[in-house]
């Protein structure tokens, strides 16, 4: 760019944009984050593209082409459960799903042989399970075969299950995520050149990428939903916020993690500044409308199915068996009415999607009923009072921030609320999957698009729980061999924000109270020390024979103790930011929460 | 000046993310001759490295890759003994997949070096571009294609090739360059193509004064020859102790293979064959004779004598007399003006000449085009614009390499996300030309580069779709004469900046 001097022929370039280039080399200073040299590897990647040179239509695309590829790369290895019988894994369920939803009748979906992956998602993973399957049927029907098709490892359904993956990201969590980081860096404003940095981060945050088209699973379409619908929220427009929270949770019952932050933002919103029934009406009305547009063509199908005799459980003859939950409502209804096989599915349905009747947790998990497991055996008491227990630890972890959020519901506290909102749930909640700490990864990485992300104590913070999160996978991800792209991707994303272990320079900057930067690296460096101490364990040592998951507990604790400061910082930025408490308060109390 | 960002090092290391994510994608055969070269290097005597026959993918490079095997195969010992064992064909572990796709990246480092000494010598307003044309290189989708997913180590060695044209940017290092090329010439004999252009260079530059070409410098002739001398005799020396030199040879160039390889290499001859196929097809209504031996050989590629139904065969002897000619008409410019810049040029020519009329050119040549092409690009914008039908044209030509389903969205989107931003880049990068441009030059190339994307969608996704396994020819075909066209029109294009600046 330096060199476009003048030139004696025409260019076709519009000769506006190149005024634009020249002043804006010499104008550095309008930009916050523009500095002399860039702070971290991603910065001097989307260098040249600094100062409005270039234009959104032409860096979006080599974007979104440059996270594609690493998508599909990372896509090449194994998924979880390749050929490891009897059962296989996540990558089985998603295809065993495609394969009863298109080939059974409706009413079977959630009925057929449970043993085998029963369906347990709500209704538009199914409805996105038979798009996916009729699309595949169409290249090779065996795939979708009913029973012969188990457990398949055909290397071209492989890539046929990797591209549904990386298309319906493209479709719903990418769209989504690039809307938000336009109106979230506007709204908080940031330049367009440090929310296509943050845009960068965000999409290659490695936990999504594992989880997703590594191991295998369709989370950044639920996750996409979300984040659409805190974009909607930003643009105020809450109706819409209700429609897409409801295909969120339609599509993954996960979703209810931030159930809470959507429901106090939106009722917020009709309180304050001043009470606003009609708004509050609409909402409610969109968000019954779209609960039942989500069941519709599960009733529909069942009613059908009724008409033509094709019974929901071939398998079981004799009587009607009596609903696996809410048994009550029989009393109240004609087990042979039109609109019974209805409520029965329905309730087959919340029985497969919540399993009220499992444990606390079933796997190592790092949230605090795990780490707390290990130093007392939590599992002699019962059960009951263990959920109860666990009940009321969310509520408690997860009311301040949804109050402030009622009470200030202002945009820029959106992801701060959502984030220590899903942590307080994954370190509170019972069964919780160690694939659930993207839920509160999501919006705590949509920070980095906000006001100061990019700078030092943001990324620092977001780097941290990014990385202890893919850590705390580990396990997960050794036992069907990815730790090579589990290295590559966590290494390369922590390189591109320089951070530990590539990079200490996420921690200390000019201007910021000196203590505060001292504290954040002591304890980030702690954790990374541990984390790579972990790692150098597990590759030398094996663990003593008496203990054989002691390193996986080890994980637990350090993961559960990380995780619990990543919700304190979320909770006191959201207080710092709201506002909430006089200005003089919080600022002490912003030092306490924050280092 | 200050730091140009992103620098060549940060390139690196998220391309070699990217790579190492690569490991479990598809390899060719090629894999297995490497692993098969590690195994007789390793475990076999130098004088039975050229006669060892056991697999089919015998030693067919020069020595000193064969050394180079050598080496890397004192690591691969620790990483998996069994890969070094001859007889085991077709061996492939992953400990032997993990330590020959590292070998690549980690030899790849040589071509960061040399395109780091490349930046580093370039100086004022040219540094931008010098570093944008570096990075481009760095990140090319041939070298991600060929060496990384198809398995080859031309990363390495066209890092050695940078690093001669680098050193020969300077007079004090005009010997070092000769030798450095000498000993990449010991390395991979495909760098003979572009030898005419080091003789002519080195002869005028270096063994004759500056000001008269009838004064030879004697003490330079003495060191540039002992010292190519030297290098070949430890590359060939041991051999020719026992005689080998004519084994070697006979492995080195083998004469019996056809003129186009199975798939045609984007050249002249692609084209040729393209109109020989249009004139089976006309030759009954213009009265032509259609040997009928040829038909025979139509879907195919052309092994073999009577393989043109319509033209004329062409011989080696005719390919070499015109590869020979094409290669001397730049060379006689350089020899007059033996500039860096005119000699970068002279070999990018060398390197058209042999790719478009050579026997026998594989679509991986294109490659001795590109690169050296980067490396002046950038001089001006009528430079860039004989430069981007080829960046187009030779990068697609390389698609047929790679055809399982897997790799298919890797080496399109990486082509495409490389084209958009290098080509977006170098438009803003090169300066205006001193001279007029071509007449409707630039806008062949736009309407060019357009036709690419149906092309691309026909040849990948609508044929198989429409005739499913059947003329599994065409899209071949179709790729390889629309490549042709666009190397043959940068070629042309070429010639004439060349001339006229």
């Amino acid at each position: 760019m330096a060199v476009s001097s003048p030139s004696p022929h025409k260019s076709r370039r519009k000769p506006k944009r190149a005024v634009n280039t020249t002043s804006k080399l010499n104008s550095d200073s309008t930009a916050q984050t523009v500095t002399r040299a860039p702070s971290f590897p991603l910065a001097a990647f989307l260098w040249p593209a600094r100062g409005g040179s270039v234009s959104q239509w032409e860096l979006l695309p080599l974007i979104l082409m440059a996270v594609g590829l690493f998508r599909w790369a990372a896509g090449l290895w194994g998924y979880s459960g390749f050929e490891k019988p009897p059962l296989f894994g996540d990558y089985e369920a998603q295809r065993h799903w495609m394969e009863i939803t298109t080939q059974l009748p409706v009413s079977q979906w959630y009925f057929h042989d449970l043993q085998w992956w029963g369906l347990d998602y709500p209704p538009l993973t199914a409805y996105h399970s038979w798009l996916c399957g009729t699309i595949g049927s169409l290249i090779d029907p065996s795939w979708f075969a009913l029973f012969s098709s188990r457990g398949s490892h055909d290397p071209t359904l492989k890539i046929f299950m990797r591209a549904t993956v990386v298309i319906s990201e493209y479709l719903v969590y990418i769209p989504a995520v690039v809307i938000f980081v336009r109106r979230f860096s506007r709204l908080s404003g940031v330049t367009a050149w440090s929310a296509s940095v943050a845009l960068v981060a965000i999409l290659m945050q490695p936990a999504t990428i594992l989880v997703d088209h590594v191991h295998f699973q369709y989370n950044t379409v639920m996750l996409g939903f979300v984040v659409a619908s805190m974009s909607s929220m930003l643009a105020g427009r809450n109706l819409w916020a209700a429609v897409f929270f409801v295909a969120a949770l339609g599509f993954k019952q996960m979703a209810l993690y931030y159930a809470f932050s959507v429901f106090a933002y939106l009722l917020g919103s009709c309180v304050f500044p001043r009470i606003n029934i009609p708004r509050l009406m609409a909402i409610a009305a969109v968000t019954a409308v779209s609960f039942v547009a989500l069941v519709l063509p599960i009733v529909l199908g069942t009613l059908q199915d009724v008409r033509r005799g094709i019974d929901s459980r071939p398998d079981i003859d004799g009587p009607r068996l009596p609903l696996p939950l809410f048994q009550g409502l029989a009393d109240y209804m004609d087990t042979e009415a039109v609109y019974y096989p209805v409520v029965e599915q329905l309730v087959q349905m919340v029985h497969r999607i919540f399993p009220f009747a499992r444990g606390l947790f079933e796997d190592k998990v790092a949230n605090f009923w795990c780490a707390l497991n290990v130093v007392v055996k939590i599992n002699k008491y019962p059960a009951e009072l263990l959920q109860r227990a666990a009940l009321l630890a969310t509520l408690a972890s997860i009311i301040p921030p949804n109050l402030i959020l009622f009470f200030r519901p202002r945009k820029h506290l959106l992801p701060f609320a959502f984030a220590s909102t899903a942590w307080g749930f994954f370190l509170f909640s019972y069964q919780v999957h160690e694939k659930s700490v993207l839920l509160p990864l999501a919006p705590m990485t949509l920070l980095l698009a906000g006001s100061q992300g990019l700078n030092k104590n943001t990324r620092a913070w977001v780097g941290f729980a990014n990385i202890l999160g893919c850590w705390t996978m580990f396990p997960l991800l050794q036992r069907v061999d990815l730790v090579m792209p589990y290295m590559v991707l966590t290494l390369l994303w922590a390189y591109l924000l320089g951070l530990p272990p590539t990079s200490l320079s996420a921690y200390f900057q000019e201007g910021s109270s000196n203590w505060v930067q001292w504290a954040t690296f002591f304890i980030h460096g702690a954790f990374y020390l541990a984390m790579g101490f972990w790692h150098v364990l597990v590759m030398f040592l094996p663990p003593p024979p008496d203990k054989p998951d002691l390193w996986v507990v080890v994980n637990v604790g350090v993961g559960a103790a990380g995780f619990s400061l990543c919700y304190l910082w979320c909770l006191g930025r959201l207080v710092a930011e709201s506002e909430i408490v006089p200005r003089s308060w919080f600022g002490k109390k912003r030092k306490a929460k924050t280092q | 000046m200050a730091e140009i960002h992103p620098s060549l090092a940060q390139c690196a290391v998220v391309a070699a993310a990217l790579k190492i994510l690569l490991f479990p994608a598809y390899k060719s055969t090629d894999f297995e001759v490497h692993r098969n070269w590690l195994a007789i290097t390793h475990s076999l005597p130098l004088w039975e490295w050229y006669y060892d026959t056991t697999s089919e993918w015998t030693l067919d490079y020069p020595p000193f890759f064969a050394y180079f095997e050598w080496i890397m195969s004192q690591v691969a010992k620790l990483a998996d003994p069994a890969m070094l064992r001859v007889y085991n064909v077709e061996y492939d572990s992953w400990q032997t997949i993990y330590f020959q796709r590292f070998t690549v990246i980690v030899t790849e480092l040589l071509l960061l070096y040399a395109l780091q000494m490349f930046v580093d010598s370039s100086h004022g307003a040219s540094k931008r571009a010098a570093q944008a044309a570096a990075i481009s290189i760095l990140l090319s989708p041939g070298l991600l294609i060929i060496d990384h997913i198809h398995f080859q180590y031309n990363g390495c060695m066209y890092g050695l090739l940078i690093l001669s044209l680098v050193l020969a940017r300077e007079k004090s290092t005009l010997l070092l360059s000769g030798l450095v090329f000498a000993a990449l010439l010991c390395m991979k004999h495909i760098y003979l193509y572009l030898a005419p252009a080091y003789f002519v260079f080195l002869l005028r530059a270096y063994c004759l004064a500056p000001k008269s070409i009838f004064r030879v410098q004697f003490l330079n002739c003495v060191k540039l020859g002992s010292g190519i001398a030297a290098i070949a005799a430890t590359a060939f020396g041991p051999f020719a102790l026992k005689g080998q030199i004519p084994q070697i040879l006979s492995r080195l160039f083998p004469f019996s293979r056809g003129l186009c390889h199975a798939y045609w290499a984007p050249n002249v001859w692609a084209m040729y064959s393209f109109v020989d196929r249009v004139l089976i097809v006309l030759a009954p209504r213009i009265g032509l004779s259609v040997r009928s031996g040829a038909l025979q050989s139509v879907t195919r590629g052309l092994v073999g004598d009577t393989s043109f139904a319509v033209l004329p065969d062409v011989t080696p002897r005719a390919c070499f007399a015109l590869t020979l000619l094409f290669q001397a008409i730049p060379l006689v410019k350089l020899f007059a003006q033996p500039t860096p810049d005119n000699f970068i040029g002279a070999v990018t020519l060398c390197g058209y000449a042999s790719f478009l009329f050579g026997w026998h050119v594989h679509e991986k040549a294109v490659l001795l085009v590109i690169v050296p092409f980067s490396l002046i690009a950038l001089k001006d914008r009528r430079y860039l614009g004989a430069f981007r039908p080829l960046a187009v044209a030779g990068h697609v030509s390389l698609f047929p390499l790679l055809f399982t389903p897997a790799e298919f969205p890797i080496k399109t989107v990486y082509t495409v996300f490389w084209l958009v931003l290098f080509l977006m880049a170098f438009g803003r990068l090169a300066p205006a030309s001193s001279r007029a441009r071509f007449f409707l030059f630039d806008r062949f190339s736009t309407l060019y580069i357009t036709v690419s994307i149906p092309l691309i969608v026909y040849c990948s996704l609508v044929h198989g779709i429409v005739f499913g396994k059947s003329y599994e020819f065409l899209p071949l075909m179709f790729t390889s004469s629309y490549s042709a066209i666009g190397v043959v029109g940068s070629w042309v294009g070429f010639m004439v900046v060349y001339f006229t600046s």
